[in-house]
């Protein structure tokens, strides 16, 4: 990775109508970064995705991607970027060869290099041996995979991948992502937006977006670290919303909340959990399993920083 | 620049010819459209079948009537012999006229008095009623020119041979025999291209639009322009084969003639090719879904045939009809082809339908591109 | 079902917009639009001779109501190039010699040459023409017969009395509009059912009926009476426009318009559905299917064109476009006065098509759920 920021976005802003969804976003990448938006639906991420490629125009602030201003040289940014839609958008009634070929020919890809490439493609996707099938006969694995062969066919520096991995099998997801760092070590830019957790953690950098805003941005590790203010339990107990009700009022207790068939909670640090909770809960008819400290995951982080739970993280981990 | 558009074309291809139904759209309405306005639709006036009911039975009523039973346009259904009978018909059945000669027919005449032919029409096809009636008045005036002056004959011979006699030369141009299908079928050649080509443009774009297609293409250096160039040349590629394959079929099958230029008719194609093109650009530039290009296509196709003067001639609609038709490029599209095919006129002639869909054209083009940008927002 | 049905529709103001003013749009563009009669028909009049008789033959066509003398040229060329160029579709050239030959020998002739493009017009405007000179040389033969003490002989031995039956004035738009109200309902009817089912399908509601005990035939039923509803009131609309504002006269059955009316939606909207339910993957397809061969074939229905005029193979075919007994129907309750006892073989035709196609459709569904 180098020093030189391949994606400067200041201060970006876009309103439909009297929506604000995308609201005086910052952040900087650095070339060859694999940098993640991570958020809810409807949070913006895709909006400020798609306002770097050039298919929306900022209502105000601006970006520039490969020193290429996205709102004046729109031309020169889509010469060098790849993009992945959430749909993947590809022709279901064309062979995958069909597509590729297509697609390379509108990035100006020509001749044995575009032979090169549609043969790397498909190699990489896995494809080797069933180019003829038509792309609406593919699997979801294999569609992503071509998908994310379509996009850089010519070889972009950066590339935008909005949601990638959207109803994916888990072990699709992990081959597609060691393709992306594969590209990253040779030097893309990587840009994700994803609600996936787990993804998240395979990305250098995350900002963290909420209702338009960069609620954090960090490392993963950092972004943990950071974003709880105490310390975390994980407590088993039943009834679990009676229990959750109750904790909330115990004291030196900051935050709670529901996780699967458990409850986190947030202490400050410093307190005696093991000794006081228990008590404290039983004295509202609420029986408790175990407690046991846990190192918190990027949801509790950003469950902290929103108060909102509308994450989903990954149910097979 | 052009590698992009033909990337674009060849992909449109190839979907087309993947597509199980696309043999079905494209050539199943051209044929059906010419079966119908070649065989069905006709505004001719033949064998119309009539009732008659002599009162009279007297050899100048048998003489009149015998003129109708002669003449193709007529044909004798029924001879009646009651009023009754003739309440039971009119209206009831498919006999659409019925002659009635009262007694005492022969005996005004032999005096030299106007003698009456009653003729009562169902109106409820007045369209043929109207036809018909001019056609019996015809034969009504024959007859009576004859019985004057045969009757002058006998009353004054010498001055029989000069009496003033005005007839009246019908000579029809273009179209001598008046056939239908002469009408029609130059005709087909525009309103099946017109719905074609406006509906696969306008739902080709949209299905893109759909699937998300639409957007990957956008990221791609590509330019709004060779975009639609690139969805739209394929179309003007099919619309061409159908005015072909019609023209072909109109010449060759149902003989009409065609007697002007050729290159002229190559002109308006292009140019009728280019505005309907625009118009199934501007289509899919409002329309989000595949069912909403539907409605609004319907919304637009439909006004444009009834009213382009493709069967109902646009002098005889209100003046704020005959306004709207302006915007019609079919309208344009349908003199240039009946001019060419009947007619045998060139440009000197044409040139202000040809110079009216340049200008729909641009006017059109302009919109769909403003908003083709907007729409991308 | 059906009360599903009208709440989903009532929440979609879209749609419900487009139902009841489509029709209506529809009426107003084929009233106005569709009329085959010919008025003011633009004229030329190439006058050869100038004299006094010859103004009186122009006179004549100035003062016909079906004719409009645009121009009088005194050049055959100029009569050319106007015919060409659609300036005018009927030219009269009065020759040369017309009242020195009508002294002389007592016989000339006009000459009128037609636009014969749009043969219909053509004609109409042939038979106009041939009576304004017949009535200009009745007159001329009249003074000549005053002339010679004769004037008690008739000129026109024969006179022809017309007595119209159901449509007096013989205007195209009484007998084309109700026609056009079929034509509409067969329009409203294919929009309806693809429609609702392609609706159903993409939100895979559908889906969840079937696992309830609800049987294919009450679900078919209960989808489409709700059109069908919409549809009844869309004929009553059209008809009501119809007579208020074209002035078309309404002399028959309520009971047989409302029967009739009801026959045709059921074959409508059940073909419609089966259109659907055959290519609910390829709506486009399906869709554009229904624009482009609805309209053509609406013409075989005998709306505008009368099938006795078609050629025999075709005729024959019309009696399968069930258009054609609706339109014939239509027709006989407007303007003859039709009730249900006169409409007997249309209706039970339709009876007939209504079985046969729900039959039809719910094997279709019942594929379709498999």
């Amino acid at each position: 990775m180098s020093d030189v920021p391949s994606i400067v976005v200041d201060k970006l802003v876009k309103r439909f109508g009297t929506f604000i969804a995308v609201n005086q976003v910052s952040f900087q990448i650095r070339a060859g970064e694999i940098f993640g938006l991570l958020g809810p639906n409807g949070s913006g991420k895709s909006t400020i995705i798609r306002m770097l490629c050039g298919l929306l125009s900022p209502s105000s602030g601006s970006a520039t991607v490969v020193e290429f201003d996205v709102a004046r040289q729109a031309e020169e940014v889509r010469r060098h970027i790849g993009y992945m839609s959430q749909k993947f958008s590809l022709y279901n009634d064309l062979t995958a060869i069909e597509n590729l070929q297509f697609f390379g020919g509108l990035y100006g890809v020509k001749g044995r290099a575009l032979d090169e490439r549609i043969a790397w493609a498909i190699k990489m996707s896995g494809l080797s041996g069933s180019e003829q099938l038509l792309t609406g006969e593919l699997s979801g694995g294999w569609k992503q995979r071509l998908a994310l062969g379509c996009a850089v066919l010519h070889r972009p520096q950066v590339l935008f991948l909005d949601e990638p991995t959207a109803g994916v099998d888990p072990l699709s997801r992990r081959q597609f992502w060691e393709l992306i760092h594969q590209m990253s070590r040779e030097g893309v830019t990587i840009l994700v937006t994803t609600h996936y957790m787990d993804e998240a953690e395979y990305c250098n950098r995350l900002a963290l977006i909420n209702q338009g805003l960069v609620v954090e941005m960090g490392t993963p590790t950092e972004i943990k670290q950071t974003a709880i203010r105490g310390d975390l339990l994980l407590i088993e107990c039943s009834p679990l919303g009676g229990g959750l009700a109750a904790i909330k009022q115990a004291p030196g207790v900051l935050e709670a909340s529901v996780f699967g068939a458990a409850l986190h909670v947030v202490i400050s640090p410093g307190r005696q959990p093991v000794t006081e909770l228990p008590a404290f809960l039983a004295a509202h008819d609420v029986r408790v399993g175990r407690i046991e400290p846990i190192s918190p995951s990027l949801e509790d982080a950003f469950v902290s920083l929103t108060g909102s739970r509308a994450l989903s993280s990954e149910p097979s981990r | 620049m052009f590698d992009r558009i033909w990337c674009m074309i060849v992909k449109e291809f190839l979907q087309l010819r993947r597509d199980k139904y696309a043999r079905f759209r494209l050539l199943v309405p051209p044929i059906i459209q010419m079966l119908v306005y070649g065989y069905a639709a006709t505004f001719e006036v033949n064998r119309v079948q009539i009732a008659v009911i002599d009162f009279d039975h007297s050899q100048e009523s048998r003489d009149l009537l015998s003129r109708f039973a002669f003449t193709g346009r007529f044909e004798v259904a029924k001879v009646l012999s009651n009023e009754q009978e003739l309440k039971s018909l009119i209206g009831r059945s498919s006999i659409p006229m019925a002659l009635k000669i009262e007694p005492g027919f022969a005996e005004l005449l032999r005096k030299g008095q106007t003698a009456h032919l009653q003729v009562i029409v169902d109106g409820t096809n007045s369209n043929t009623a109207l036809i018909a009636v001019g056609y019996v008045n015809q034969i009504a005036n024959q007859f009576s020119q004859d019985y004057a002056r045969d009757r002058l004959n006998q009353l004054a011979p010498a001055i029989a041979a000069t009496v003033p006699q005005i007839s009246l030369e019908q000579r029809p141009w273009y179209n001598p025999d008046l056939n239908s299908q002469w009408f029609f079928v130059p005709g087909v050649i525009g309103s099946i291209t017109l719905m074609m080509v406006v509906t696969l443009t306008a739902f080709a774009i949209v299905r893109e639009r759909e699937i998300g297609t639409l957007e990957q293409i956008m990221v791609t250096p590509i330019r709004p322009f060779e975009l639609i160039l690139g969805k739209t040349i394929p179309f003007f590629v099919v619309g061409l084969a159908d005015v072909l394959l019609v023209a072909v079929v109109g010449t060759l099958w149902f003989q009409v003639p065609f007697r002007g230029n050729p290159l002229v008719l190559l002109l308006g194609v292009v140019l009728f090719l280019l505005s309907t093109l625009n118009v199934g650009l501007l289509i899919s530039t409002l329309s989000s879904t595949q069912q909403q290009a539907f409605v609004l296509g319907f919304f637009f196709l439909n006004p444009a045939f009834t009213l382009s003067g493709f069967a109902f001639p646009i002098t005889s609609m209100p003046k704020a009809m005959q306004m709207i038709t302006y915007a019609d490029p079919l309208r344009y599209f349908l003199v240039i082809l009946r001019g060419t095919f009947l007619k045998g006129v060139g440009l000197d002639v044409l040139w202000p339908q040809m110079l009216a869909l340049a200008l729909l054209t641009s006017v059109l083009l302009l919109i769909s591109v403003a908003r083709f940008r907007k729409s991308i927002d | 079902m059906s009360r599903k049905e009208f709440t989903q529709i009532r929440r979609d103001p879209h749609s419900l917009i487009i139902l009841l003013f489509l029709p209506l749009i529809q009426i107003l563009l084929l009233g106005y639009g569709a009329r085959l009669d010919a008025n003011h028909i633009p004229v030329y009049v190439l006058d050869q001779e100038g004299s006094q008789d010859s103004q009186a033959l122009l006179k004549a066509f100035q003062a016909s109501p079906y004719f409009d003398v645009i121009k009088v040229v005194n050049d055959y060329h100029a009569l050319v190039r106007a015919i060409d160029a659609d300036q005018c579709k009927l030219g009269i050239v009065i020759p040369w010699n017309f009242s020195e030959r009508l002294d002389d020998a007592g016989r000339t002739s006009v000459q009128a040459i037609v636009d014969g493009t749009d043969d219909n017009s053509a004609q109409l405007a042939e038979g106009y023409a041939q009576a304004v000179v017949a009535t200009y040389a009745s007159n001329v033969q009249l003074d000549w017969f005053a002339r010679y003490g004769l004037s008690q002989q008739a000129t026109s031995p024969l006179s022809v009395d017309y007595r119209t039956w159901f449509n007096e004035d013989l205007e195209s738009k009484n007998f084309i509009i109700p026609g056009t109200v079929a034509l509409v309902m067969a329009l409203m009817g294919a929009l309806l059912s693809s429609l609702t089912i392609a609706r159903e399908w993409e939100r895979g509601t559908m889906e969840q009926l079937i696992a309830t005990p609800v049987t294919a035939l009450e679900i078919m039923v209960g989808k489409l009476v709700p059109y069908l509803g919409i549809g009844l009131v869309d004929a009553a609309l059209c008809a009501v426009f119809a007579v208020g504002w074209f002035g078309v006269p309404f002399r028959g059955g309520l009971g047989a318009f409302f029967l009739t009316t009801i026959l045709f939606l059921i074959v409508i909207l059940g073909i419609g559905y089966m259109i659907s339910v055959a290519t609910k993957s390829q709506l486009g397809a399906s869709q554009y299917a229904l624009l482009v061969t609805l309209l053509p074939t609406s013409m075989l229905s005998g709306f505008a064109f009368p099938i006795d005029q078609m050629p025999a193979p075709i005729r024959a075919i019309t009696y399968l476009v069930y258009s054609r007994y609706y339109v014939s129907a239509l027709k006989r309750i407007f303007l003859s006065g039709a009730g249900i006892n006169d409409l007997v073989p249309e209706i039970v035709a339709m009876t007939i098509y209504a079985l046969v196609i729900g039959s039809f459709a719910t094997r279709a569904f019942h594929k379709s759920l498999q």
